[in-house]
């Protein structure tokens, strides 16, 4: 079943069109990359569908488990099960990590009509989830992202993963600025969260980063299109040739 | 107003004991003492004057004002360095919504022979709304060559990518604006004013 489909989006930044009839479809349960060079617009495809209203939609749709995204706002998103790990995580000065993600679980169960969250059931869940990826206590107390080595940041990024568990995960180039042990982390962070239900859209420049999270689909975006998908192997001929053929 | 007053040396004072007959808070510092003022204002007038006369005496005011519809502060800040090597900080927050509006006029000054001496003050507003305002002066008036000081202002709204962030985690707008509101003001406030600040955020932010 089709988790995610975009139908011949375009998307706008002022006067600028950057999307420019992208149609993509994302099964339940599969690991898509998105790879193309830089000002394609692979960022954007992601900050759309997590709703960014930077980015204006001019005409196309989006569809999440059969709903119309576009109708909803950024949070609502989320809560139906979008994540969206940044690519530079934003710094909260003054607000815990705990905090942060104690307000966002509250808020999910409250959209889903749950019952309120538990105090003890949430240190709980926290710890498990946050010794499995190496965060430490002492981290979930400092304040969100704030003084943070670029590794750390996106070891929380995939912990807020981890933490909310949502069905589609967006990692937008989760991999720039890592070193090779960060990035097993993350990777493994990945890995760990690979489920029939869930679904994870990687956004690119190396192929490294699929070492660590091998995807099954992988797609060339140029110019605000999907010009070219298939298996991993695309990922190999991009890095040994080059984006030239595709454009 | 809350307020809280400490002389951590050589005794406690209590803030009764310190306002003039003008509503003037005229704090003393004495020699090595130091002296903390914490002042939480929602629409109040507020009058410091803090002499620092002995050497070595110190003191850290911090102020965290909200404002609203009709509900203005005036606050003016004077510390005094009487004396060389003293040491005062100012730290002011505030948060402005709707057409509130704010006036902060503090000033350090320090005499010829206060050489060695240590000012700081640093003032930050968000403001909510695009009829609030705040007018702000942070001056220095110094007259000795030999010392340390600093002063600053920075106003602004909330910031959107902030708000973006903690949306795309599934927390609504309103909250949002709760989270980043009670993080500015974190570092100033005790946790003893915490219920001040989310019950004015409940109709306000």
């Amino acid at each position: 079943m089709a988790l995610l489909e975009i139908k011949n989006l375009h998307v706008c930044v002022g006067d600028k069109e950057i999307l420019k009839g992208l149609t993509l479809t994302i099964e339940q349960g599969t690991v898509h990359a998105i790879m193309g060079p830089n000002g394609s617009g692979k960022s954007t495809l992601s900050n759309v569908i997590a709703g960014n209203p930077v980015y204006e939609v001019t005409e196309g749709e989006i569809l999440f488990k059969g709903k119309n995204l576009l109708a909803l706002k950024t949070d609502e998103r989320a809560n139906e099960g979008v994540f969206l790990g940044f690519q530079y995580p934003i710094e909260i000065p003054g607000v815990s990590y705990a905090t942060f993600l104690k307000q966002a679980l509250s808020c999910k169960r409250k959209y889903l009509g749950e019952t309120p969250l538990d105090p003890v059931q949430f240190i709980k869940r926290l710890k498990i989830r946050a010794q499995a990826l190496g965060v430490s206590d002492d981290m979930l107390k400092r304040s969100v992202n704030v003084g943070f080595s670029g590794g750390e940041k996106k070891r929380l990024e995939t912990l807020q993963m981890a933490f909310l568990e949502p069905d589609f995960c967006i990692l937008d180039e989760m991999d720039s600025g890592l070193d090779v042990d960060a990035l097993r982390v993350v990777g493994q962070g990945v890995g760990i969260m690979r489920e029939k239900c869930r679904s994870f859209m990687l956004i690119t420049h190396y192929q490294r980063l699929l070492d660590y999270i091998e995807p099954d689909i992988v797609h060339i975006m140029i110019n605000g299109k999907i010009v070219a998908s298939g298996d991993k192997l695309l990922a190999l001929r991009v890095e040994e040739k080059g984006y030239a053929c595709y454009k | 107003m809350r307020v809280i007053n400490k002389r951590l040396s050589p005794s406690e004072i209590f803030h009764e004991d310190v306002i003039d007959a003008s509503g003037t808070y005229v704090i003393e510092v004495p020699e090595a003492a130091q002296y903390e003022g914490v002042f939480l204002l929602k629409g109040e007038n507020l009058k410091i004057n803090i002499s620092l006369s002995g050497e070595k005496a110190s003191c850290r005011v911090k102020i965290v004002y909200l404002s609203c519809n009709e509900l203005n502060n005036n606050i003016l800040c004077d510390i005094y360095h009487n004396v060389p090597q003293t040491y005062s900080s100012q730290f002011v927050k505030g948060i402005l919504a709707e057409s509130g509006r704010t006036d902060y006029h503090g000033t350090i000054h320090i005499p010829f022979d206060s050489q060695k001496c240590e000012g700081m003050q640093n003032h930050q507003a968000i403001l909510l709304s695009d009829t609030a305002s705040v007018i702000c002066v942070p001056e220095l008036e110094i007259y000795a060559d030999d010392v340390k000081c600093s002063h600053g202002s920075a106003i602004g709204a909330l910031d959107s990518s902030q708000l973006l962030y903690l949306q795309t985690r599934g927390i609504d707008l309103k909250e949002a604006r709760k989270m980043l509101i009670q993080g500015f003001l974190s570092d100033l406030l005790p946790k003893s004013f915490e219920k001040d600040i989310l019950d004015w955020m409940v109709q306000h932010a």
